[in-house]
């Protein structure tokens, strides 16, 4: 495991999801790594992420040889509005009810062994 | 063309197969290479390039040199071609560089494996075709493999274009009216129906079952030359173009995962044979699921992007068809046959110009285009070619 996915964790075994920022080209950048994949650049910051974010795509898992996670479940592509996609989850969510833009808000969840950010229908404003 | 363009002069395929016991990846190699050379009526001591698909069961260290001193050969040139599904196009567009540049006489361009699901469905399986990224940020969630990459990719496809299950389920119909005359395809016994392939079990919503390849083990060769020889009869192959491009490993980081790089990739290929869509009568498109076909050819400008879903309904891709496309059945009725999977789109391409594709050629057989496709829409190698005679 890097250094910058061992720090990915720490964050979220306190329960926040922390995403790197590009100081030079003030961005953000996903999934964590050494140096920003725009401009090469090292200086990269550890920013706190609002967990909010909207369904990009998702794909409803039916069938899995691999772990005895329980089926169906919504695997999902969420664009953070920091700018970056992300793998993930669709929880507390109807796969009925998912759909391409739906408003998720974050939530932390155990997945096997690891905490891992989930995403979850964003209560309505 | 100013220059003369590299010739396919002889190709091999075997019959993919579902059981993989007793089966090594160096012996499927052999037979293969020993088909094609025959094919082309060269010798062993003709080639002098060789070009390989990653192995499967063998360690990659020192890859082309375990499979030169396996087949004896000393070549002027060896190298491993690792782009995923596009690595066998890959391959033949390097062989065509080698070749043009009088580097080789003769490259083979020797694709396959052994497919395992005891060894590839376990985890451990799972994570050697994945980065460290996808082990860390993707597996936790359980992606069943690239399915659920192309499954995200036909979900949004649906989403901004209206695509529909009927016009992807279609795509494996007509590849399965081919495959009914091509005697090596692993699923060759019966059609399929539209409403079949629906009825089938859903895996990874909206891919059902009926539109995931199957993987099995196989090998297949191409043998790319400056020139045929003369006791070759068969009708050569130009390579008029190739191209290639890649925009990202893991789909979750694709800019658009409803846009590929086949739109660069096919761009660079046309402008390089100095042709146009609308000149290729026959295509052969990596087909590892039916979006991929639709995708590649909206970005390889045969419709309009987003028109690919109405496209393959209007048209019948079938060999006798208006727009053949994938005629010895595609890789989801011919099945995968490892890295051999994207070879055979170009081995057919090469029987359908060369006349020799049987109950299934085609009438219209001077150009045709070829795309492989390696990962989750990540890598993509395409190519035109034509044949020889007409130039
Ligand atoms: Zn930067």
């Amino acid at each position: 495991m890097s250094d910058q996915t061992r720090k990915y964790h720490q964050y979220l075994n306190q329960g926040e999801l922390w995403l790197q920022y590009c100081l030079n080209c003030k961005k953000y950048i996903f999934y964590p790594r050494s140096h920003c994949p725009v401009c090469w650049q090292s200086e990269l910051e550890w920013r706190k992420s609002q967990g909010k974010g909207r369904v990009y795509s998702y794909s409803i898992i039916y069938a899995q040889s691999m772990t005895d996670h329980e089926v169906p479940y919504i695997y999902s592509l969420v664009t953070l509005e920091e700018g970056v996609r992300l793998a993930t989850h669709i929880v507390e969510c109807d796969p009925k009810e998912v759909y391409v833009d739906m408003p998720v808000e974050m939530a932390i969840r155990k997945i096997g062994e690891q905490l891992m950010p989930v995403f979850k229908p964003a209560a309505p404003v | 063309m100013t220059k003369k363009p590299a010739l396919i002069t002889g190709i091999s395929e075997l019959a993919p197969q579902k059981n993989p016991a007793g089966q090594r990846t160096l012996a499927l190699l052999a037979q293969a290479a020993r088909l094609a050379i025959e094919d082309a009526a060269l010798q062993k001591r003709d080639i002098d390039g060789l070009l390989v698909t990653p192995p499967s069961e063998d360690s990659a260290f020192m890859w082309p040199a375990q499979v030169a001193e396996y087949l004896g050969l000393a070549p002027a040139f060896l190298n491993m071609v690792e782009l995923g599904g596009a690595s066998a196009a890959g391959a033949v567009a390097r062989a065509a560089m080698l070749v043009e540049r009088g580097i080789c006489e003769n490259c083979l361009c020797l694709s396959g494996g052994v497919w395992d699901s005891q060894v590839f469905n376990t985890l451990q399986g799972k994570m050697s075709v994945m980065s460290q990224a996808e082990i860390d940020y993707e597996l936790p969630y359980l992606p069943m493999g690239f399915n659920t990459g192309y499954a995200l990719i036909a979900r949004r496809h649906m989403q901004l274009y209206g695509t529909t299950p009927e016009q992807m389920a279609k795509i494996a119909v007509d590849q399965r009216f081919n495959a009914l005359q091509n005697p090596l395809a692993l699923f060759n016994q019966a059609p399929l129906t539209i409403e079949e392939v629906l009825q089938s079990p859903l895996i990874t919503d909206p891919l059902h079952l009926l539109e995931i390849v199957r993987p099995c083990s196989g090998a297949a060769a191409a043998v790319v030359s400056r020139s045929k020889s003369e006791a070759n009869t068969h009708t050569a192959v130009s390579v008029l173009g190739w191209g290639e491009a890649c925009t990202h490993n893991s789909i979750v980081y694709a800019p658009e995962i409803t846009i590929s790089p086949v739109k660069q990739s096919a761009r660079r290929a046309f402008a390089m044979a100095g042709l146009k869509p609308a000149d290729i009568e026959l295509l052969s498109l990596y087909d590892c699921y039916p979006i991929t076909v639709i995708i590649t050819l909206e970005d390889a400008g045969f419709c309009a992007k987003g028109e690919g879903g109405c496209f393959v309904a209007d048209n019948d891709l079938t060999y006798r068809g208006d727009f053949p496309c994938n005629t010895h059945g595609g890789q989801l009725s011919m099945g995968q046959a490892s890295f051999a999977g994207g070879m055979s789109h170009i081995i057919e391409v090469v029987r359908q110009l060369r006349g020799e594709a049987g109950e299934r050629q085609v009438a219209r057989n001077r150009l045709a285009f070829v795309n492989g496709n390696g990962g989750v829409m990540s890598t993509e190698s395409s190519l035109i070619l034509g044949r020889a005679e007409d130039e």
